[in-house]
């Protein structure tokens, strides 16, 4: 099955990618801060298949030159991979924090997600020999995997934390009696990614759910990937008034500070568009910063309904290119 | 018997830990697992000390020690320093010695007889070794990384390094350390042996994530399956005749 998205030249603009039998698209996004750039519009018919499919590799024309200036600045080709079984340390590390400083079955989960190579994407540097991972994305139906280890303990977690009585309810059922319909999302990067990438990743994530509901080989596969909900945990910063006025002196601030503050773009997203959602404190110790005094970081679980999706996808969109 | 064990969450649990023949540190962790399973394996027969150095949970890492002795960092602090010399036993000579590479867990590797030392350590550093803990030092590589610490680990039985050791490397530590070497992994494929695990001459902890190769290449290489009572009779019960018709 080709994977690997097709070589790059700097004076030839990016090819079109080739697709897997399951129309599956690997998107290749370059990204390099002194690399020129390209605006590419590709239009794809897939072997087998009879629709188009259209890739849009969206990058920043650069007036440099090619000298490689190492002022701080790294030149990276990002490839985007199915989930293989070599990425599981690297995986393993993005997620070590996922629930919060609890000891579970890390190692299963990771296990899970890396079998599941037709929905999911690594994102890794190409020709990298230490197969560092960048990026992981999945979305894991929870009634399918019910019966691993680490599902249990992650529902268990999260029926613990749930504080809030009005949103236990909604929990409860959606890990439940729904958990078919139900897809977690699970999505980290390191710190310092490039949200240009974020984009055609959540696009790749959701076109590989789709296309799972048409071509996986059992109707009961193509069953597990018609999510009408999906959940999500994240961590985000939020304003911790009583810590804020204790830090406040007499003199009056001039800031307007935001009530909550996202380390990851989409999650701004989720929440506005999410059926609901609770927070719940995390116990790892955070470093704190000078800009981040009157923040405290907390835990939040959103469950967002599957067709609001193309709303999120959009909106995405229009934050990472618009600003 | 080799045991795996996680260290909240994580599996390098030669990182969080200092195994020898006389004593076991362990670092002070979120949970009581961690320490338990280490008091549940040894505490008959050896102390388990919880403790930090420098201030820090990576003290297998940061210092060095066979039953004759342990070296710690200089900046271990002097309550650290009196915490160690009063839960370890008395022939254990606890030094903090001046050196500027300080992560003496990295740098050196040991056991009762013999220290395999990082190329660049300091001639005074290497004296305080033999003096201390009672060894023969050689300054070593392994498959051409400095850091030998974190490399290998071995114990008076036999030892795991490097997995890109090649054979004539292989040849040459063994005849220096006197045990049988093998070149393998640790949690599932790791490289990094020493921070995978930490091992004595009866039992060794390994990360939860060793798969059950590893497990086996590491029970039959450091002989802990002899060290089992049962095993005896075990290996007997082939011999022994039930009935005689």
């Amino acid at each position: 099955m080709p994977r690997k998205p097709a070589r790059h030249h700097r004076l030839l603009p990016v090819r079109p990618l080739t697709f897997s039998p399951f129309a599956r698209s690997v998107a290749r996004v370059a990204t390099a801060y002194l690399v020129k750039h390209y605006m590419h519009n590709a239009v794809q018919q897939s072997a087998g298949d009879e629709f188009k499919e259209k890739l849009k590799i969206i990058g920043r024309h650069s007036e440099s030159s090619e000298d490689e200036e190492f002022d701080g600045v790294v030149q990276a080709d990002f490839a985007f991979f199915d989930p293989k079984p070599d990425d599981f340390h690297g995986v393993k590390t993005l997620l070590q924090s996922y629930l919060d400083n609890k000891q579970w079955d890390l190692s299963g989960f990771v296990d899970l997600i890396l079998g599941q190579t037709t929905v999911g994407t690594v994102v890794k540097l190409e020709d990298d020999e230490d197969n560092g991972v960048f990026s992981i994305i999945t979305a894991l139906n929870l009634g399918r995997y019910k019966d691993h280890k680490c599902i249990t303990e992650l529902k268990e977690f999260l029926l613990n934390i749930c504080h809030e009585k009005d949103k236990i309810g909604n929990l409860r059922s959606l890990l439940g009696d729904e958990a078919q319909k139900v897809g977690l999302l699970v999505s980290q990067c390191v710190v310092n990614l490039p949200p240009e990438l974020l984009p055609p990743l959540y696009d790749a994530l959701f076109d590989e759910i789709s296309w799972a509901t048409e071509d996986e080989p059992t109707e009961e596969l193509r069953n597990s990937f018609r999510f009408k909900f999906y959940l999500v945990v994240s961590k985000f910063y939020k304003l911790n008034l009583q810590q804020k006025n204790a830090n406040q002196k007499r003199s009056s601030s001039t800031d307007k500070d935001e009530a909550f503050l996202y380390i990851k773009p989409e999650d701004e997203i989720l929440h506005k568009l999410s059926m609901w959602s609770f927070l719940f404190p995390l116990q790892t110790q955070q470093v704190a910063t000078h800009e981040l005094k009157n923040y405290q970081l907390t835990g939040i679980v959103m469950a967002v309904k599957a067709e609001d999706i193309s709303s999120f996808r959009q909106q995405l969109h229009a934050l990472i290119n618009g600003s | 018997m080799a045991t795996r064990l996680q260290f909240e969450n994580s599996c390098d649990v030669g990182v969080f830990s200092k195994l020898t023949n006389a004593y076991c540190l362990a670092a002070i962790g979120g949970s009581e697992n961690f320490y338990s399973t280490f008091e549940s394996e040894l505490a008959d027969v050896i102390p388990v000390v919880k403790t930090s150095i420098a201030g820090t949970r990576i003290i297998g890492r940061l210092c060095a020690g066979n039953k004759n002795g342990l070296l710690v960092p200089h900046n271990t602090t002097d309550q650290e320093l009196q915490h160690l010399r009063n839960s370890l036993p008395d022939q254990v000579v606890v030094r903090r010695i001046e050196e500027k590479l300080s992560a003496l867990g990295n740098c050196i590797a040991c056991n009762d007889h013999v220290a395999l030392t990082h190329t660049d350590l300091d001639k005074e550093t290497e004296e305080i070794i033999a003096d201390v803990l009672g060894v023969e030092v050689f300054r070593q590589t392994i498959a051409g990384n400095i850091l030998v610490g974190s490399y290998c680990a071995f114990s008076n039985r036999g030892g795991l390094v490097h997995p890109h050791t090649s054979i004539e490397d292989l040849d040459e530590l063994s005849t220096l350390l006197q045990v049988p070497l093998v070149a393998g992994t640790i949690n599932r494929g790791s490289e990094v042996i020493a921070a995978g695990m930490t091992v004595n001459d009866w039992t060794a902890f390994c990360g939860s994530d060793t798969t059950a190769t590893e497990l086996s290449v590491i029970e039959s290489v450091f002989k802990l399956r002899e060290a089992q009572p049962s095993a005896i009779v075990d290996e007997m019960r082939k011999s022994l005749i039930d009935t005689c018709v």
